[in-house]
């Protein structure tokens, strides 16, 4: 591209081969050469014309390209074309800057320092053991006192006039105390006690740290031991009346710091917090997930698109650009489809789903932690949980949405036939074209780039067009891919006959044929685009054929699940695993889920656990209480989307979002596991471990019963939201950067990005429900649940109201 | 030479050696600043960094089942601060990352505070400068010189991040500075003290043509940071300020609480990232595509929504929809303000004026059009004073000077002294008597004769017809033609080719309108890699409040004042002559 940006590398292109003049366009390299050289050898001057037509073809070509992408550029940005510099956002990756360790020095140093440590804490120690090897409670004082003495040698009295550490002056009042440990002296006020349990923990752990390792950190109390001279010293006297705490050691604040400093590290040694084992677990589920999920993806992507075609629907999960390769890639998978078995990805699938749950139960886990606690835990605990739950749910969310849903049996059955019938006639068609192709490739060992980029081409449709920059240049044998096409076996005639003419010297008779062969291919081309353009609308249309049926297959599902349905029998389905199948799973007392749940929250005894057991009252006589209670309460609207939900199950959507919606009806229903308990009873307990979003919910539930009137129709779902992007809308984080704020202080409204997208999202489904409802006809759960939506979007907007999520955060 | 990856990537290899596990990251004021122009929150927790802390806040609890990433600037707070922490370690283990050159000695203090031995590394990482663009970075310094000399302490800031600059992108440059400014000339000597002494450090593997280094002062282009500006970021800039990728839109009349502040980030906003280098009137049309877009993502009316492949459409499309609606309401309501602001401060006509004082020679219009433009009171007085000091820079000598009249006239509207002061003050940081080149007349025959077929021509926008003087100097440099007499080597080797890489730092700061030059500079020229920074990105206010301390106090405390993200300028083909469509895009806004 450069070439033609800059006049001085174009220039290279059109040097007369003759005089090298210098001419700045074939044009005038043509009149130029006419001129010049018109008597010279006419063989040179047919090669030079072709070279020059080809010039001229590529040159149109190219600067066609480069129309198309400066018409981009204006909409879709910067990046698309380039005047031969580049930008500095597609500089080439660079390796990490310089850096530089100053990791041995810092060792250096502190394992001097930590040497000296090491031998006063140890020393400490050993005195402190031997200032508890004996029986201080029954042994006398004196006895006592002498063993202390012969533990450190006691500072001189006489040599301590005042206090060191707060300075007064000893005397008979305000007597001298000597440390046990190291022997100082200390006033009354300034001495520190050590109880014989501590002692003995810290003497017991050292002694097994330093038989486990030499770790430095070890600082043992020293008591300090004997005094000399006992009777003599005033003093000692004096405090031998005074104290009779030999249950206690005494020492000076120093020794008694450093021994603190020991107790705590000790404890923290033993001790691994909640946090980090429920954190452990988390993390080795998204392990999971990262490991399967990508299978489960391949294998459903296989088996949706048994049929190669639905290439629409991938569209939409691959955005935009990658689309067209998509469908190429999709007619490989399809070729693939028998490798994988329906069953098998559904337990795959189910497996997945699992490992999701499970990340979300150990996050929310992990964010109610302490709470309850009497002190309340410290602001920046609270921060760091939300913070894990605030990612975990970002996680479940970015890749539960990957996570496409499978055909049910029949549907799968139906489009294998189909797809045997199609994969037969596109064999054939294939196995021609392929043949023909290497036909093609044989003859024309001299292009051998040709055959590819024109298969590519042709699976592409003709979107690729501007892109496959590969086969441009190339123009001048364009279109091998089909033998049978005339206009190509005349072409190949032609280049035949141009050989011959050349070798045979007739260079008039090449300048016709050239003349010719580029007429031709031309015409070529222009068909070979009007193929391309055909071909992909014959691929919209099948796929819009296939769309049609699935409608109708979905209807045909409805209508029998209704059915069943009416007979007040949930059944549990079996084939389609759906998100939503594991709702028909959690109905059932004890189900598998929820021991596996269970088993997963081992730590301590949550509400989660103990929802477990309850049993569900059968569905039909949940489905009552929707009539009676006209502003229903959880337990109605539990199973009012329920219902509709059943039905909408059967839609085979490919989206991963409908998941969540079908997950999140329970969300209504359930609040926070206390406040569920008096109103919705047992089944909101059951469901409550299934939704992902729960807690987000339990706002929703104590600002009043949400559910209570308005029977609006069912109005548009996006009203809400339009041009007022939520500050805590997790979605937008990402669109923007965030930059982190330190200050911000932790305020408790770090949930709250979750929440009001949760809210968001439920009125989303409702809006569902009420269409469901509204096509089996059910005009009083209409009514209901019109009621539901309105009070959502009254919370909504009282939330909006007075959220303040500082975007720092 | 992307400046935002080298910081990126030496965050990343931070957390990445940290190991597995949760994580604290433990920063001061200044390289908060720097991580977060690299990395959004979202992005960094996903590698497990859950809390964010400041070295310095008391309120920290013991959380031993963390581990704590330092990324500090190796100041003597920071390694007091740090000393504390260890001697009481709040989490179980350390690893240390200063940003600078840290001396032995406080290694050696640090390493005898840790008894405890919880830190498991102790590196330099050369992240201390504030990473704007992939080719434009800022050290967040407003006010660095005290009159025409360094203030010390900013020098030697500005030292610190020039060479972790050339660290972080391994670069060992020649340097070359302006001759005329001081302070070009005792940083370039700092800087090449700092490469002498860390000699270790800067062995580079040697490439053909050894890259360069340039060191301007602003006060040889006081004019462009002067100049309203029409592209978006620039305009933005100009208009609302961006200090860290963040604008501040709470004074918006009848803003929502949520959009009190927004985050334009070229890295995870798609739209900014495509938009930030067009024109205003581009951006109007693509803020209505991109509205239009999102209408058709959202279904219309309920009966669309009647059959079951609508909804199915509708929820698939859903993520994409969420982002989008964000996008959608940030950039439509700082467009809506800026074109609000557009018309209210009546900028197109200043602006017009603002290029015909900065661009043509014509004395007796330009004196006319200011005075046309004083009297009109919709003009504020700091545009009033700006039109004023942009005709006092260039008509300093002029025969007919009638500076004293148009000040007059100022006192007349009522504008302010302060602004009145400021005015003598802009001329005397880039009058004349200070510049080393001539701004306004073209010496040399090429620039001549461009000027006049350029006059031939006519103007295509004339909104933008200024091209900042960097763009001269840079053209020059890349040609091999920037005079040695105005801006010498240091030292005896000089460039014998012709550069490919070079790094541009201006002291007093740089114009997002600069680096937009260099940005396109970047693109148009082959071989050739710019990266442009200075000591703050500025627009006019922050380079007046430069000139209202200065003239008041002569030194002082000096603020660091965060700025961002870069450029101002766009092509002039694309920008329609005279009205940008500020009414279009208005009634683009009024109809949502």
């Amino acid at each position: 591209m450069a070439s033609l940006d800059d006049p001085g590398e174009v220039r290279e292109g059109f040097l007369c081969p003759l005089c090298l003049k210098d001419l700045q366009s074939f044009y005038q390299l043509q009149t130029h050469y006419e001129e010049e050289h018109s008597g010279e050898d006419h063989d040179v001057k047919g090669q030079i014309k072709s070279l020059v037509q080809k010039a001229k073809k590529a040159k149109n070509r190219l600067l066609k390209r480069e129309g198309d992408d400066r018409a981009e550029s204006g909409t879709q940005g910067y990046e698309s074309f380039s005047y031969g510099g580049v930008d500095p956002y597609m500089w080439e990756p660079q390796e990490l800057g310089a850096v530089r360790s100053h990791l041995s020095d810092f060792k250096k140093h502190r394992a001097a320092r930590i040497d000296h440590y090491v031998v006063e804490v140890n020393k400490l120690i050993i005195r402190l053991e031997k200032l508890t090897a004996f029986d201080r409670t029954n042994a006398e004082s004196a006895k006592i006192r002498a063993i202390e003495k012969s533990v450190v040698p006691w500072v001189n009295d006489q040599d301590v006039p005042f206090c060191p550490d707060c300075g007064n002056k000893f005397s008979i009042r305000n007597r001298r105390h000597h440390c046990r440990l190291c022997g100082s002296i200390m006033c009354k006020k300034c001495m520190e006690l050590i109880s014989l349990p501590l002692a003995n923990k810290l003497t017991s752990a050292s002694k097994d740290s330093l038989s486990s390792h030499t770790s430095p950190s070890q600082s043992p109390n020293s008591v300090h031991g004997s005094r000399r001279g006992s009777i003599s010293s005033v003093s000692s006297v004096s405090s031998v009346l005074d104290e009779k705490d030999d249950d206690r050691i005494r020492c000076c604040t120093h020794c008694k710091g450093t021994l603190l400093k020991r107790e705590q590290q000790i404890d923290e040694k033993e001790h691994i917090p909640d946090i980090v084992k429920l954190y452990e677990k988390l993390q080795l589920c998204m392990e999971k997930v990262d490991q399967k999920a990508p299978e489960y993806i391949r294998m459903a992507t296989s088996l949706n698109y048994v049929e190669g075609t639905p290439a629409t629907l991938i569209e939409q999960v691959g955005e935009g650009p990658q689309a067209t390769g998509t469908i190429a890639k999709c007619s490989i998978w399809s070729a693939g489809e028998t490798t994988y078995r329906l069953e098998h990805a559904n337990d795959l699938r189910v497996e997945v789903q699992k490992v999701y749950e499970l990340i979300d139960a150990l996050s929310k886990k992990i964010l109610t932690l302490g709470l309850n606690q009497d002190p309340p835990p410290h602001p920046n605990t609270l921060r760091l949980q939300r913070m894990i739950r605030y990612s975990a749910t970002l996680f479940v969310q970015e890749k539960l949405l990957g996570l496409m849903s499978l055909p049910t049996q029949e549907q799968f059955e139906e489009l294998k036939k189909r797809k045997e019938e199609m994969e037969r006639k596109k064999m054939l068609e294939k196995q021609a074209s392929l043949e023909s192709q290497r036909r093609l490739e044989e003859r024309r060992s001299d292009l051998p780039s040709r055959a590819n980029g024109e298969v590519v081409y042709l699976r592409r449709g003709s979107a690729p067009l501007r892109k496959a920059e590969g086969w441009l240049p190339l123009s001048g044998g364009q279109g091998q891919s089909e033998d049978l096409d005339p206009l190509l076996q005349q072409i190949h005639n032609i280049t035949s006959f141009i050989k011959q003419a050349k070798a045979a010297g007739r260079t008039d008779e090449v300048r016709t044929l050239q003349e010719n062969l580029r007429q031709l291919q031309d015409e070529y081309d222009q068909q070979q685009t009007e193929k391309a353009i055909e071909l992909s609308r014959k691929q919209a249309e099948e796929e819009d054929l296939q769309r049609e049926q699935l409608q109708r297959l979905c209807e045909r599902e409805w209508e029998r699940e209704r059915e069943q349905f009416q007979a007040a029998s949930l059944h549990t389905r079996t084939r389609s695993l759906d998100f939503r199948e594991i709702r028909p799973f959690q109905l059932e007392p004890s189900t598998e889920p929820c021991t596996h749940l269970a088993h997963a929250l081992d730590l301590g005894s949550s509400p989660v656990q103990s929802s477990a057991t309850p049993k569900t009252p059968s569905p039909s006589s949940a489905l009552e209480p929707i009539r009676v209670w006209p502003g229903p309460p959880a337990l109605g609207q539990e199973f009012l989307p329920q219902s509709t939900m059943s039905q909408q199950r059967e839609v085979p959507s490919l989206n991963p979002f409908e998941e969540e919606d079908s997950s999140s009806p329970t969300a209504e229903v359930s609040t926070s596991p206390h406040a569920a308990e008096p109103s919705c009873g047992p089944p909101s307990h059951i469901l409550k471990e299934y939704n992902p979003f729960e807690e987000e919910e339990e706002e929703v539930a104590v600002a009043g019963n949400p559910f209570t009137n308005s029977n609006s129709p069912a109005p548009n779902p996006f009203s809400e939201e339009d041009e007022r992007p939520v500050p805590g809308n997790p979605f937008e984080e990402a669109t923007c950067t965030n930059p982190f704020e330190m200050d911000s202080d932790s305020g408790p409204e770090g949930e709250e990005p979750i929440e009001e997208e949760l809210l968001l999202q439920q009125i989303d489904n409702i809006k569902a429900y009420i269409f469901d409802a509204k096509q089996c006809g059910r005009l009083d759960e209409v009514e209901v649940l019109t009621e539901n939506l309105r009070e959502l979007k009254r919370t909504l907007a009282k939330q909006k109201g007075g959220s303040d999520w500082p975007l720092g955060r | 030479m992307n400046v935002v990856l080298a910081v990126k990537q030496y965050i990343s290899k931070m957390i990445e050696d940290s190991g597995p596990g949760m994580k604290v990251l433990l920063m001061d004021k200044e390289t908060t600043g720097i991580v977060s122009m690299v990395y959004t929150q979202s992005e960094i927790l996903q590698k497990e960094v859950y809390l964010f802390e400041r070295i310095d806040s008391a309120n920290r609890e013991v959380m031993k089942h963390l581990k704590a990433i330092c990324f500090l600037r190796p100041t003597k707070e920071n390694v007091d601060y740090l000393i504390q922490e260890l001697r009481r370690p709040k989490y179980s283990i350390y690893f240390i990352y200063f940003s600078n050159v840290i001396s032995k000695s406080d290694v050696k203090s640090l390493a005898e505070a840790d008894e405890q031995e919880v830190v498991a590394e102790v590196q330099e990482f050369y992240g201390d400068y504030i990473a704007v663009n992939p080719h434009l970075f800022s050290l967040n310094i407003l006010g660095c010189c005290q009159g025409r000399n360094w203030d010390p302490a900013q020098l030697s800031r500005t030292t610190q991040g020039l060479t972790a600059l050339l660290l972080s992108l391994k670069k060992c440059p020649m340097i070359r500075y302006q001759l005329s400014s001081e302070a070009a000339k005792r940083l370039a000597e700092c800087v090449k003290q700092v490469i002498t002494k860390e000699y270790e450090l800067f062995e580079f593997r040697r490439t053909e043509v050894p890259p360069l280094l340039l060191i301007l002062d602003r006060c040889d282009d006081a004019i462009t940071p002067l100049l309203n500006q029409w592209t978006y970021q620039a305009m933005v800039h100009e208009l609302l300020g961006i200090n860290n990728n963040r604008i501040d839109l709470s004074r918006v009349p009848g803003i929502s609480k949520d959009l009190r502040e927004v985050v334009l980030s070229a890295e995870n906003d798609e739209f900014y990232a495509n938009n930030m280098y067009l024109n205003f009137a581009e951006i109007g049309s693509n803020i209505k595509n991109l509205m239009e877009d999102f209408q058709k993502k959202k279904p219309k009316e309920q009966q669309k929504l009647e059959s079951i492949a609508d909804m199915k459409a509708f929820v698939e499309n859903y993520p994409q929809f969420k982002k989008m609606s964000g996008t959608v309401s940030k950039h439509v309501t700082v467009v809506g303000e800026l074109s609000r602001l557009v018309g209210e401060r009546n900028l197109l006509e200043v602006s017009e004026v603002e290029q015909e004082l900065a661009c043509q020679n014509d004395h007796s219009s330009a004196l006319q059009n200011v005075k046309r433009l004083l009297q009109n009171p919709k003009v504020t007085e700091c545009d009033a004073a700006r039109l004023v000091m942009l005709y006092a820079l260039h008509y300093e000598r002029h025969s007919s000077n009638s500076l004293p009249g148009l000040m007059m006239d100022l006192r007349n509207k009522g504008v302010s002294e302060k602004y009145r002061k400021l005015v003598s003050a802009v001329v005397e940081y880039g009058g004349k008597r200070v510049r080393g080149s001539d701004l306004f007349s073209p010496k040399d025959a090429v620039a001549i004769t461009k000027q006049f077929l350029k006059g031939l021509k006519g103007i295509e926008n004339v909104y933008t017809q200024h091209q900042p003087f960097l763009h001269e100097t840079l053209d020059h440099l890349i040609k091999g033609k920037l005079k040695e007499n105005l801006y010498p080597y240091l030292g005896p080797s000089t460039l014998r080719d012709r550069p490919q890489d070079i790094i541009v730092f201006v002291i007093g700061g740089a114009t997002y309108e600069e680096a937009l030059t260099v940005y396109n500079l970047n693109r148009t020229t082959p071989g050739v890699r710019i990266v442009l920074g200075g000591t703050t990105v500025h627009n006019t206010k922050s380079l007046l409040k430069i000139q209202d301390r200065s003239g008041e106090e002569k030194g002082g405390e000096v603020t660091v004042l965060a700025n961002s993200t870069a450029v101002a300028w766009a092509p002039p083909e694309l920008y329609v002559k005279r009205a940008p469509d500020v009414s279009a895009v208005s009634s683009v806004l009024l109809k949502t």
